[in-house]
């Protein structure tokens, strides 16, 4: 997805991440994607950097599609689609 | 399909090498690894119920052992019991005490470790249990 798709993607579910260094974001991910039906867009906010690589790995393991990233202020959006 | 495992043999009782132990704990739960923990000698101190919140010692940098400690609360991250419990929670963790590494610290039941540990084992199970996996770490 582009930069401009994204920002306007409204996600189903929001993970807030931004408080936990790794792996806790990728944890948090996790146990939220349990939360979501398949098909449903989950945004993770992780100021980790290491999360935005993660995520896309992560996504690829599981069988989730990785949508993009976005970068804020101090922190990134990761967008996937379960 | 099955799910990976993971193998460590976990020697370390320092908590900068268990911080480290809990944080690929973290990635291996994040993937449903299947994983068994294989607690040695120094790490069966770590586990006993007297020293596992007690215990500060670090194995390496230790002249920046305040920072290290320090910086750890800064950044909020779980004291490593936590970290394994979290694992223990979201994937397949076993915890087994190796028998002579527990009496070393005179640890002779279960009850004489925090209760994450799961059993008291020989050296056997560990190399049946590392000959399976799919990663094996010794920490």
């Amino acid at each position: 997805m582009t930069t401009e798709e994204l920002a306007t993607l409204k996600a189903d579910k929001t993970v807030d991440a931004r408080g936990t260094s790794c792996p806790g974001p990728l944890l948090a991910a996790k146990k939220a994607i349990g939360e979501i039906d398949k098909g449903q867009v989950m945004e993770v906010l992780s100021a980790d950097e290491g999360t935005r690589r993660d995520i896309p790995k992560w996504c690829n393991k599981k069988g989730f599609e990785y949508l993009g990233t976005v970068e804020e202020s101090g922190y990134f959006k990761i967008f996937l689609r379960k | 399909m099955a799910n990976k495992k993971l193998t460590i043999a976990l020697f370390s009782g320092s908590v900068d090498k268990l911080t480290a132990a809990g944080v690929i704990l973290g990635g291996a739960a994040a993937e449903d690894m299947d994983v068994e923990i294989f607690v040695l000698l120094q790490a069966a101190f770590a586990f006993k119920k007297e020293n596992a919140m007690t215990n500060d010692r670090v194995a390496e940098i230790t002249d920046k052992k305040d920072d290290f400690l320090a910086s750890l609360k800064r950044l909020e991250a779980p004291h490593w019991t936590e970290a394994f419990r979290t694992a223990k929670e979201m994937t397949n963790v076993k915890i087994h005490i190796c028998g002579f590494a527990g009496k070393v610290w005179n640890g002779y039941k279960l009850d004489d470790f925090i209760d994450l540990a799961d059993d008291i084992c020989g050296i056997g199970e560990y190399m049946t249990a590392a000959e399976e996996a799919d990663i094996n770490l010794f920490i």
